[in-house]
């Protein structure tokens, strides 16, 4: 679980709003999958399942949170993201970031775990427990609005 | 037939069982806007894994494997998919067989999935441009189905196809070296043998990367977001 970790931050950053928010994400998560080790059945992939626990975790915070609270989060705001690494890596993180964030959670989730955790649609369906279809659908949509908000310079 | 967006997207991801994809490639032959589309799918792949990997790659904050360390769980470790199973027998049959003396001279290393480069072989193939003279030479650059990014590479211990997965460059096809022993006489030898360059065609997905796409690759250190965990 200790080598998932570094996964785990990158689909907290990719899921959550902000960097603290996204550790605070990794922090529970994390908690509940030691309450919930029992219930992990070897021989399933153990990252699927984190994965899971991650984004039942976050949803269960975004809807015990105020709605009003999102007013406070400007889809634009970037700053303040990985103090490590190189400037133009920042830049870039802030620009795919920030795309990421006006994309519905539904398109956003379908989006992180194939394009940022590289799980094959199967994987990323199951994760989501959502019909391959359903995945398709919501990445393709997820991926045009992508293309469409980053322009053409990739 | 017609292409919805859906498998198309698909295509591009190397999601499509073997036929399906043929089909599709059918229809893109003759429609250069799916081919297009196909590469607009790539290139955002590519650059929205690319501006997550400094994350993965950022010291984990203490209070987060504190929470891990003093509370060992000892889990099972992950069983080798398919894939990597079959992969790992390709390598021990096909590979290892190649490799056996090299193995133990550091360019490569025997992984529980596979051969990896290691050292030099893997700085050159994660620095140097195709076409540079050195100890070790790389012919082209290319993305396989995967969307991975692959290198045919020269040197005297080993040539072969590298692949950039997780963990690094995974040999996909290995032989004997040819570049010259002789050191400081790079008369740049007998170009690439032409079976590596034909295993190199049968795995590329479109065009061999020209030297602004090596240096895109680069920039997000040849990592593609791809199934191998």
């Amino acid at each position: 679980m200790l080598a998932l970790l570094p996964r785990l931050r990158r689909f907290a950053r990719s899921l959550a709003r902000d960097a603290a928010d996204a550790d605070d994400l990794c922090q529970v998560t994390v908690e509940k999958a030691l309450l919930a080790r029992s219930s992990w059945r070897p021989g399933t992939r153990l990252n699927s399942w984190m994965y899971r626990i991650m984004r039942n975790a976050w949803i269960d915070t975004t809807r015990s949170r105020a709605r009003a609270a999102e007013t406070f989060v400007d889809a634009q705001a970037g700053e303040g993201f990985g103090e490590a690494g190189a400037a133009e890596a920042r830049v870039a993180l802030n620009e795919v970031e920030a795309a990421m964030r006006t994309l519905p959670d539904e398109q956003r989730e379908a989006v992180a775990l194939v394009l940022v955790e590289g799980l094959a649609y199967k994987e990323a369906a199951e994760v989501l427990d959502i019909p391959m279809g359903t995945l398709t659908s919501r990445l393709v949509r997820g991926r045009q609005a992508l293309m469409a908000r980053l322009g053409e310079a990739t | 037939m017609t292409i919805d967006p859906e498998l198309l997207m698909a295509y591009a991801d190397g999601e499509l069982d073997p036929l399906t994809a043929k089909r599709v490639e059918r229809a893109i032959a003759g429609d250069p806007a799916l081919m297009t589309e196909v590469e607009r799918h790539r290139a955002l792949r590519l650059r929205v894994a690319g501006s997550f990997v400094p994350i993965a790659e950022e010291p984990v904050p203490d209070h987060l494997t504190a929470l891990l360390k003093g509370n060992v769980v000892a889990m099972p470790s992950r069983p080798l998919t398919i894939v990597n199973r079959w992969m790992s027998m390709a390598a021990c049959l096909v590979l290892g067989v190649t490799l056996g003396l090299v193995v133990k001279r550091e360019p490569v290393t025997a992984r529980d999935n596979g051969l990896y480069a290691s050292a030099q072989l893997a700085d050159a193939l994660d620095t140097q441009s195709s076409g540079t003279p050195g100890a070790v030479r790389i012919a082209v650059s290319f993305r396989d189905r995967q969307g991975n990014y692959c290198r045919v590479f020269s040197s005297r211990a080993a040539d072969g196809i590298a692949c950039r997965d997780q963990r690094g460059w995974s040999l996909r096809r290995a032989q004997s070296g040819s570049a010259p022993h002789a050191k400081g006489n790079y008369a740049q030898a007998a170009s690439t043998d032409p079976d590596l360059m034909s295993s190199a065609q049968d795995m590329m997905v479109g065009q061999p990367l020209d030297p602004a796409g090596e240096q895109t690759a680069r920039a997000v250190r040849w990592r593609s977001p791809e199934t191998v965990h």
